[in-house]
């Protein structure tokens, strides 16, 4: 979703430092020695780890190198060993010796010099020779020996995977432990595990699924070039071009998004040269209409307006970002405490709490009182390192969240990391963060400045533009040419980007709470920044890698808000979703044992709405904060077979399609009967706003917002401004009245999509006053959960046919239940 | 302050492992044993004077006692752990120069043990 430009930033952090062990990545400089072989050299530590003997005098021995160089800030300095006597500098050889009445000790070779007679008169005590190598290890007080937690913390490697490697460098001297677990081209990846050994494994298994979703990615978007579009041009307030043209949205799963890179060419005519520009997608029309911003002003054939081109413009920044992250957690032992380290890798650690002075209340100001449950998600919270919030749908996990990072931010223990995958879900913490008084930045991606936001005023860009201090004015000069010429000159452009990231690093660091999407934490004007405590919501929609890339900052502290019955991170790549990357982190930490703290009440949905959800998803735990009172449709006619249960099951039976594309389905008749439901809701006085009509096809969706365009009966804009989107689309979002459509319709083939329980709790979820669902009860009841659901709806006679405006209880025979698992 | 306590299994080498590790270890010195017997014809020339500036000026400059570093920073010896540990001279050659580096080494090595002995009985004399 976010692209960003690291480019002109130094990245230290995340690479091994030259001296780190070839083997286990240890690089305390007490602890390692160089093997001096010229064709070599490489540092190895003293630990044995899971060996016998230890690293360097494994590789001594596999390797057949037998001369050794000590750190330059060992005790004795960047020193070769080597025989006092005869520079003989094979450490198989060497030991030490005192001098009989001195504190002065020398090496000294065990052939020959050893053995020479005329040493013995001298001052040296030749019977108590010390060897180097002593019990398959150097000397422990020449060469340390890595703390226990340092060792914990290194690469667990075994003696196979030494014995491998030490092979593979005799005919490449730079492979790496990685080219040993590397897949072949064709073969499955490794698929996740629930316990990693240590990061590095944990990166071996993560990098290659990043990277064939990054492939696939690339792939499916580079795909997207278009010939031949019409375009019309208007130029923005900051005098930049602005190219709008419709990008037909094809029938799969691309869709652009603001933010967005594209490239807009013409091939030029007699009139006009060859032109090409790159611009950021700002906006996107209801009508489907892009608004791209060009980023170069000179040259744009303004009067033609037909037979251009666009690309989509491809950019690994947030991939990038992740393996940046998975490497940082590997290397750097300040990424995270020692505790998060072991415990998201799944080592059993004991229990730790954080010594904190617990508020006396737990609300926050300017948010609403929090209840019972979210006081006490509030309250275990600030005593943990790690934790778990669940929150079901409408429990309002954006007020408890913002009240856990309001008194994280009073604890005074520097700024708060705020996170979430997706900018909207960014932005609404933003604004309940900012509620309680605390001085919130909200970080946007550079390709998303331009793209309008609710909480404009939070954003980095916006306060660095109306930051009005005189010392500013420098900059705002600046600005203001930027803006009136599109331009600047080489050296002002210079003088303008100094300046304006100073500014950016003084507002960012005089805030209390930085926000940002968790691709945007490893925004190179975050990289000096430290984060001890970090939220990451919704992030049971962030792959592992992403939510990594907050957390690598330096936590201590970490809280993920999710909820693992909804749904997980999209996938694209099927092989790298197979393999395991749609599980989020905190799905996997539940399945280590970490216990969610859920929150319970529920302010959403009618309480008849909410039953079915409350005990298929949440163990009947969910409660309602909104009485049936509050959820009354008053002077709404609209035919609810049961009146004060505003649901029902719309029983069809026509059959599904295969959509134009080949890709997708779609299904007529229930589109025809959408728009019926549709048009009776805009009669009775609902305004197209409250309602939503949710399907879990593209093919459906496409049809139904065409059908009701052609058909409605009422004004066709009416029917425009309903929002028909996909389920997966309309999670963490809310509608008044909510039309299913479930399309599939077949004798053998199954329900598809419709399978995966977490979509249907999405799709039962997002009702505030009614929901109505139309699909086939014969197909639709074979799989356990939605027979439950059809029975449901049956013994609450709310399962119907007929015409809407005579419903009439039906009688369709279910299918024998079965547990299928997808 | 990032303590942490992990209560892993520690994973014992296996015994197989140890056996053939040190069997080869055993192999490459007496390898090394027999190549420097090959290479050196003769014995080589001793060049092993203590320099004596080592010796200068220190007099308290014994095994165990107060020793002042090249720094003069007498709490060198309490900062690496005081009585567990002495400090030592090592001489060591860059090209033909040699050069004293100070190193601590536990009080408990054979290395330590033999000299201290020595002077036990020497002072007893
Ligand atoms: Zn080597
Ligand atoms: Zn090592
Ligand atoms: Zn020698």
């Amino acid at each position: 979703e976010e692209t960003g430009d690291d480019d002109g930033y130094e990245f230290g952090k995340g690479e091994f430092t030259e001296h780190a062990c070839k083997y286990c990545g240890v690089s305390n400089p007490a602890c390692v020695v160089r093997c001096n072989v010229s064709s070599c050299r490489k540092w190895f530590c003293n630990s044995r780890g899971n060996t016998s003997g230890s690293h360097i005098v494994n590789h001594l021995v596999r390797a057949k190198h037998k001369e050794v160089c000590l750190h330059k800030d060992s005790p004795l300095g960047e020193t070769i060993l080597e025989c006092y006597n005869c520079g003989c500098r094979n450490v198989f050889l060497l030991g030490f010796i005192s001098a009989k009445t001195e504190s002065v000790v020398v090496l000294l070779c065990r052939e020959p010099c050893l053995s020479v007679n005329a040493l013995k008169d001298m001052n040296w005590d030749l019977s108590q020779w010390c060897p180097l190598i002593d019990d398959r290890c150097f000397l422990q007080w020449l060469v340390k020996i890595p703390s226990e937690q340092e060792q914990l913390r290194a690469r667990q490697i075994s003696a196979q995977q030494i014995n491998k490697v030490e092979e593979l460098w005799k005919t490449n001297p730079d492979a790496t432990l990685e080219d040993l677990e590397k897949p072949g081209v064709d073969d499955e990846p490794q698929p996740v595990v629930l316990k990693y050994e240590d990061a590095y494994q944990y990166q071996n298994v993560f990098a290659p699924l990043i990277k064939l979703e990054a492939d696939y990615d690339k792939m499916m978007k580079e795909s997207q070039s278009k010939d031949n579009v019409t375009v019309r041009w208007d130029i923005g307030l900051n005098k930049k071009r602005i190219a709008y043209f419709v990008f037909p949205k094809e029938d799969n799963e691309l869709r652009l998004v603001p933010g967005d890179e594209l490239r807009l060419r013409y091939s030029g005519d007699a009139a006009h040269p060859a032109w090409q520009s790159v611009g950021h997608v700002i906006k996107l029309t209801a009508q489907e209409e892009v608004a791209l911003e060009l980023r170069a002003n000179q040259g744009v054939p303004v009067d033609v307006n037909h037979g251009l081109s666009v690309d989509f413009v491809w950019k690994s920044t947030s991939f990038d970002r992740m393996q940046t992250a998975m490497k940082t957690f590997a290397v750097d032992d300040t990424s995270v405490s020692g505790y998060i380290y072991h415990h998201l890798l799944g080592h059993e650690v004991e229990i730790q709490l954080v010594r904190n002075t617990l508020p006396r209340r737990f609300g926050a100001p300017g948010l609403p009182e929090l209840n019972a449950s979210q006081v006490f998600a509030v309250k275990s919270v600030l005593q943990k390192p790690i934790s778990l919030i669940q929150g079901p749908p409408g429990t309002g996990k954006t007020v408890t969240s913002a009240a856990i990072v309001y008194h994280m931010a009073k604890q005074g223990q520097g700024q708060v990391l705020v996170c979430a995958p997706s900018n909207v879900a960014v932005d609404q913490l933003a604004e309940k963060i900012s509620a309680t008084g605390l001085k919130v930045v909200r970080l946007c991606a550079k390709s998303r400045e331009a793209v309008s936001s609710p909480v404009e005023h939070l954003t980095l860009h916006y306060q660095v533009r109306h930051l009005d201090t005189s010392e500013k004015s420098e900059l705002h000069k600046l600005q203001q040419l930027k803006d009136e010429q599109g331009e600047l000159s080489s050296s002002d452009e210079k003088k303008y980007k100094a300046l304006k990231r100073a500014t950016e690093r003084e507002i960012t660091q005089s805030a209390d709470v930085i926000c940002c999407t968790c691709v945007g934490a490893g925004d190179p004007r975050l990289s000096n920044f430290r984060f001890r405590q970090v939220l990451i919501d919704e992030s049971t929609q962030s792959t592992e890698p992403e939510c990594l890339i907050p957390l690598v900052l330096g936590a201590k502290q970490i809280i993920l808000v999710g909820d693992h019955c909804q749904l997980g991170p999209v996938i694209m790549c099927k092989k790298a979703a197979r393999a395991g990357l749609a599980q989020s982190l905190f799905e996997r930490l539940v399945m280590l044992g970490v216990k969610p703290i859920r929150l319970q009440v529920q302010y959403r949905m009618h309480p008849s709405l909410s039953e079915f959800p409350s005990n298929s998803f949440y163990e009947g735990t969910l409660q309602n904060g909104v009485t049936i009172n509050e959820r009354l449709s008053s002077g709404i006619d609209f035919p609810w077979p049961v009146p004060n249960r505003p649901m029902f099951f719309y029983v069809q039976m026509g059959q599904e399609e295969i959509s134009a594309s080949g890709t997708s389905y779609l299904n007529r008749t229930e589109a025809a009967n959408v728009e019926k439901i549709v048009t009776t809701f805009l009669r009775s006085g609902v305004v197209p706003s409250q309602i939503g009509v949710i399907t879990p096809y593209e093919g459906q969706r496409a049809y139904i917002v065409n059908y009701m365009s052609r058909n409605g009966a009422l004004r066709q804009q009416l029917y425009k401004e309903i929002e028909v989107a996909s389920v997966d689309s309309f999670q963490g979002r809310e509608k008044d009245y909510i039309i299913l459509s479930c399309v599939r319709s077949n004798e053998h083939q199954g329900i598809g999509f419709l399978n995966d329980p977490r979509r249907l709790n999405v799709a039962l979820t997002r009702a505030r006053y009614g929901i109505v669902i139309l699909g086939n009860p014969k197909v639709l009841s074979k799989p356990l959960l939605w027979n439950g659901l059809l029975t449901h709806y049956k013994e609450h006679e709310c399962l119907v046919e007929g015409p809407l405006n005579n419903l009439k209880q039906s009688m369709v025979q279910f299918q024998k239940p079965k547990k299928i698992y997808n | 302050d990032d303590e942490v306590c992990v209560r892993q299994k520690v994973s014992e080498p296996d015994p197989e492992e140890v056996a053939s590790f040190e069997q080869e270890l055993r192999a490459v010195v007496q390898e090394s044993m027999e190549q420097r017997k090959l290479e050196l014809r003769g014995r080589p020339a001793l060049n092993m004077v203590i320099p004596i500036n080592v010796f200068e000026g220190s007099t308290k400059d014994h095994l165990g006692k107060g020793v002042v570093g090249e720094s003069g920073d007498e709490a060198l010896d309490e900062e690496a752990g005081g009585s567990k540990e002495v400090q030592v001279k090592v001489l060591v050659k860059r090209g033909s120069k040699q050069q004293t580096k100070h190193m601590y080494i536990p009080r408990d090595s054979s290395l330590v043990q033999s000299t201290k002995q020595k002077e036990a009985a020497e002072l007893e004399e």
